[in-house]
């Protein structure tokens, strides 16, 4: 008995982990490194998204107090407040809390694959591609195809076309960039042109849409990007590895045994349904891929790349930015789009003005 | 008479052991053949000095034999199979390259660089094990990294750097390992380190080439020397076969004298004069 714990207790020790790391070893076969931090980070993180959600459930022209929001969320409380958080509030959390999340980890998997902090689905054309699709598939054509799979088609659209263009990312991705900003323009033009050319009271309906709203989703678009998001999220674990060696050169991903192209497409395909799922349900609200990553890259301290952080912050930012629309100049709702664009713009700018910025730009 | 013609023999009749090689091999950047036709192969278990002047091609060879530069024609042969149908992880475990120009992730540390040597040996449920911290902690050993191993990479200077690239591909523990211009940042202290080690390694049985661009290291611390110009390998043998005044003004339009080092014997330039040809 002695004998064995003692033998138990050795071959823990045995393997001496990296700093900030731990080790834990499921059976003989599986050994996971976890670094703390992330586990320290991440579980912050919910909570704050939590206290969030439970401050947005709350409020409205009917307040509910935290202590019955969270009794509603558990299963109990009165009809009223029942009725209110989980049939009118919840469901445009959940778009909320899904479409941030999506935006801000399609974002993460961009800027990684394209080594550039600005390389973000909304700056290189997909949400508007994925846009212009679904609203084609709305107003324009008359072709009732879901819009979802509308949208994921011109996600998948535009990002081909500006790999296309520019023939392959490029160590710096500016040339894909600069192709996507063009295929932007072209399917945001579009989207105007489709939306001029019928009746005003529907081009008024489609507009909330257009600069991005959480008010006009559809629970089915919610429901499928729900189940989209939580195949990528894992999808994004399971090759987490092989994409922190992104930020390497090409000769250095290729001789440590990894296979660059793969990596790409994975990502890509990742980003592409993300993000064409997110705005069937919200339209493009791009900037959110920006500020949630950069938010998780400050608090990770710029060490790793942080895939589930982003998606923590982006749905953070997102239902934060959403609430703040809805109450500040209440009744009157401003749109989530709107006001991330308002906090976006000036941040992207920042970025751009900001020459202390390592050479991760 | 050029040393082409002078050396001929030894470039089509190869007579050593060999694990990795290429035959016919035209590597390309776009369109300019950069590399055509080459034959090359790595003597096992032996150093190679790949010598030659800049933009010769000697990195771009190295990227050939390494598979990250996809030849347009022939083939890079790993154990007798064709390395590009060979699995990307299985031959990052029997081969390392530690290339020219070399770009790390911000923020890591020099022990987070290393441990990334562990991929190729690393799975999904296999994230750790023993043997990662033991190659780990000789990487830092051999390349006199132990005191810096928690210091950021960005706060280090070039040659700190360099070192800590060249543990990187330690960790690796492949038996072939290619280093471009292992020790260019290097001062004397640990150049000689760093050669001792290359020394060290191929006396444990493992397969190395170097490009070095200093001549008389490269004779000291190489078996075999392969010298390159405009792509296409001019000659290649020991080292005392090999270093010629001819073939040091014909690589580098240098004229020079040799002598014999009084100790080693190996070759060392005096009188050197840049001639242009
Ligand atoms: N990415 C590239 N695109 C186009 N041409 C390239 C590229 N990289 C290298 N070359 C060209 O290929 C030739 C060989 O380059 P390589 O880097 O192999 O030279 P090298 O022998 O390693 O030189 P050095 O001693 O300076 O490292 C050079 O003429 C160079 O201009
Ligand atoms: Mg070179």
């Amino acid at each position: 008995m002695n004998n064995q714990s003692l033998v138990i207790s050795d071959s823990k020790q045995e393997i001496p982990t990296p700093q900030g790391y731990r080790l834990f070893s499921i059976g003989e076969h599986a050994h996971l490194l976890i670094e703390k931090q992330a586990v320290i980070r991440n579980t912050w993180l919910l909570i704050a998204l939590f206290c969030a959600c439970v401050v947005t459930l709350g409020s409205g022209t009917m307040p509910i107090s935290p202590t019955e929001v969270i009794a509603v969320l558990f299963g109990h409380g009165d009809a009223m407040s029942q009725f209110i958080v989980q049939d009118l509030r919840l469901p445009r959390l959940l778009a909320g809390l899904f479409t941030g999340a999506a935006f801000s980890l399609a974002g993460c998997l961009m800027q990684t694959i394209a080594r550039n902090r600005l390389a973000t689905p909304g700056i290189i054309g997909i949400d508007n591609a994925a846009m212009a699709f679904a609203v084609s598939s709305i107003v324009g054509t008359g072709i009732s195809l879901a819009p979802s799979a509308m949208a994921l088609a011109g996600a998948a659209t535009a990002t081909a076309l500006a790999f296309g263009l520019a023939g392959g990312s490029g160590t710096r991705g500016y040339r894909f960039i600069v192709a996507g900003i063009g295929i932007g323009a072209i399917a945001g033009a579009v989207t105007q042109l489709l939306l001029s050319q019928v009746s005003i009271d529907v081009a008024n309906s489609a507009y909330p849409w257009t600069v991005g709203s959480l008010s006009a989703r559809e629970p089915l678009m919610v429901n499928l990007l729900g189940a989209g998001l939580v195949i990528c999220l894992v999808a994004c674990l399971f090759f987490s590895t092989q994409f922190a060696l992104m930020p390497f050169s090409d000769q250095v991903i290729t001789g440590l045994g990894a296979n660059i192209k793969h990596i790409r497409i994975i990502a890509l395909t990742l980003c592409i349904t993300l993000t064409g799922l997110a705005v069937a349900v919200a339209g493009p609200v791009g900037l959110v891929a920006l500020v949630g990553p950069e938010i998780a890259r400050v608090l990770a301290k710029y060490r790793g790349i942080p895939l589930v952080s982003s998606a923590l912050t982006g749905a953070l930012v997102m239902i934060l930015a959403d609430l703040f629309g809805r109450t500040v100049l209440s009744p009157i709702e401003l749109p989530v789009g709107i006001v991330t664009a308002v906090v976006g713009g000036p941040y992207l700018i920042w970025i751009l003005v900001r020459r202390s910025s390592r050479n991760s730009l | 008479m050029t040393v082409t013609s002078l050396h001929n023999d030894k470039i089509s009749h190869p007579t050593f052991q060999s694990r990795l090689g290429a035959s016919k091999l035209t590597l390309k950047h776009g369109k300019v053949c950069i590399i055509e036709n080459l034959d090359v192969s790595l003597p096992e278990g032996k150093v190679t000095a790949i010598v030659g002047p800049n933009g010769c091609g000697k990195s771009t060879l190295l990227n050939g034999l390494s598979r990250v530069h996809a030849p347009s024609s022939g083939v890079v042969l790993l154990d007798g199979k064709d390395i590009h149908c060979l699995p990307s992880k299985e031959v990052a475990r029997r081969l390392a390259l530690l290339p020219q120009d070399t770009l790390a992730p911000d923020g890591i540390t020099i022990e987070e660089l290393i441990r990334f040597g562990r991929h190729p040996h690393q799975s999904l449920l296999k994230q750790w094990a023993m043997d990662d911290q033991q190659a780990i902690d000789y990487a830092l050993d051999a390349a006199d990294l132990q005191g810096l191993k928690d210091r950021l990479l960005d706060t280090l200077s070039g040659g700190q750097r360099q070192r800590a690239w060249i543990a990187m591909s330690i960790a690796q523990e492949t038996p072939l390992l290619l280093l471009d211009e292992p020790t260019s940042a290097l001062d004397l202290g640990h150049q000689i380190e760093v050669f001792e080690l290359i020394r060290n390694l191929s006396r444990q049985g493992k397969t190395l080439a170097m490009v070095v661009h200093d001549l008389p290291s490269a004779c000291r611390y190489s078996d075999h020397i392969i010298a390159m110009k405009k792509g296409e390998i001019i000659t290649q043998g020991s080292p005392k076969e090999v270093m010629t005044k001819e073939l040091v003004r014909e690589l580098y339009g240098v004229e020079c004298d040799l002598i014999p080092d009084p100790m080693t014997g190996s070759p060392i330039l005096i009188n050197m004069k840049r001639v242009r040809s």
